[in-house]
C-alpha cells in the first residue's frame, strides 16, 4: 500500500484514525507493517501490501 | 487467480463500460466487492485515485496483483473518505437449499433475497460518499431491479442493461435523495 492511501482509511469498528507502523517498505509502498487503533486498542495487519481490516470477530 | 475469486464475466464488462463512461478525470473513486480487480483497473488512468474493497483475501491478493490498491474490509467499514464515485457489482443471486458455505458462494450469493449484500451496501455508503457523489450499482432481474429503482432514500436511473439468455443484468446509477 501507498503511504497516501491511510487518508482514506479507518478503524472498522470505531471509525476512528489508525496509526501505520510500516515495518518493511520497498519502491515507497508499505509491503508489511501493522495499522493500530488506540481507542479499540487492536492491531491490524497490513501483509503483502494489502491493508486486512477485517475485524478480529470477523478473521 | 484462484478458484475461489470471481471471475471477469459479462457483468463485469458492462459495469466497466458504464463506469468508464460514467468516471471523471478529478474523480476519487471506490470500486466495494472488486473481485479479480479488473473494473477497478480499467478506471486506474480514468480517475484521480481508485481505491478497491473486498471481504476475499483471495480476491484482494488478485486485484493487488493487477496493481489496484486494494484494502480488505467487509463493504465501506474501514474507509473515511469522501468518494465521487463508487461502484459495486453485488452478489445478487437468492441463495437456496444447494449453497455451498465457501468463498465463491459468497462472491455470488446475495442472501434470501439476492439483494441483501446490496441492502448493506445502500446502508452503509452514504458515510463515504462526497455531496454530490454517484453510485454505479449492478442489478439483475433474479433478484428484482424495481425494488432498488423505488428505494427509500435514493433515486435511481437505468444507465446500462443487457440480456442474458436467462437473466436481465441492469446498472442503476444511485445518488441519496437530499
Amino acid at each position: 500500500m501507498k503511504k497516501d492511501l491511510m487518508e482514506l482509511l479507518c478503524c472498522p469498528v470505531c471509525k476512528g484514525e489508525l496509526e501505520l507502523d510500516a515495518t518493511r517498505e520497498e519502491d515507497g509502498e508499505v509491503v508489511e507493517g501493522t495499522l493500530y487503533c488506540e481507542d479499540c486498542d487492536e492491531t491490524y495487519a497490513v501483509d503483502d501490501g494489502i491493508p486486512d481490516l477485517l475485524p478480529p470477530e470477523a478473521r | 487467480m484462484t478458484d475461489s475469486v470471481y471471475p471477469p464475466s459479462e457483468d463485469s464488462y458492462l459495469l466497466r463500460d458504464a463506469a468508464v463512461g460514467e468516471v471523471r478525470r478529478d474523480d476519487t473513486v471506490l470500486e466495494v466487492g472488486t473481485g479479480s480487480g479488473f473494473v477497478a483497473k480499467a478506471l486506474a488512468d480514468e480517475a484521480r485515485t481508485v481505491v478497491a474493497t473486498d471481504i476475499s483475501n483471495e480476491a484482494v491478493r488478485a486485484a493487488r496483483e493487477r496493481g489496484v490498491s486494494a484494502v480488505r474490509t467487509d463493504l465501506v467499514a474501514a474507509l473515511d473518505a469522501r468518494f465521487d464515485l463508487v461502484i459495486f457489482n453485488p452478489p445478487y443471486l437468492p441463495d437456496d437449499d444447494t449453497t455451498p458455505d465457501d468463498a465463491m458462494a459468497d462472491a455470488l450469493g446475495g442472501g434470501e433475497t439476492g439483494r441483501e449484500v446490496a441492502e448493506r451496501f445502500l446502508d452503509t455508503v452514504p458515510r463515504v460518499l462526497a455531496p454530490d457523489g454517484r453510485i454505479l450499482l449492478v442489478t439483475s432481474s433474479l433478484s428484482g431491479v424495481e425494488a432498488f429503482e423505488e428505494r427509500e432514500g435514493y433515486e435511481a436511473e437505468r444507465v446500462a442493461s443487457e440480456r442474458y439468455f436467462f437473466e436481465e443484468v441492469v446498472v442503476l446509477r444511485m445518488r441519496p435523495t437530499p
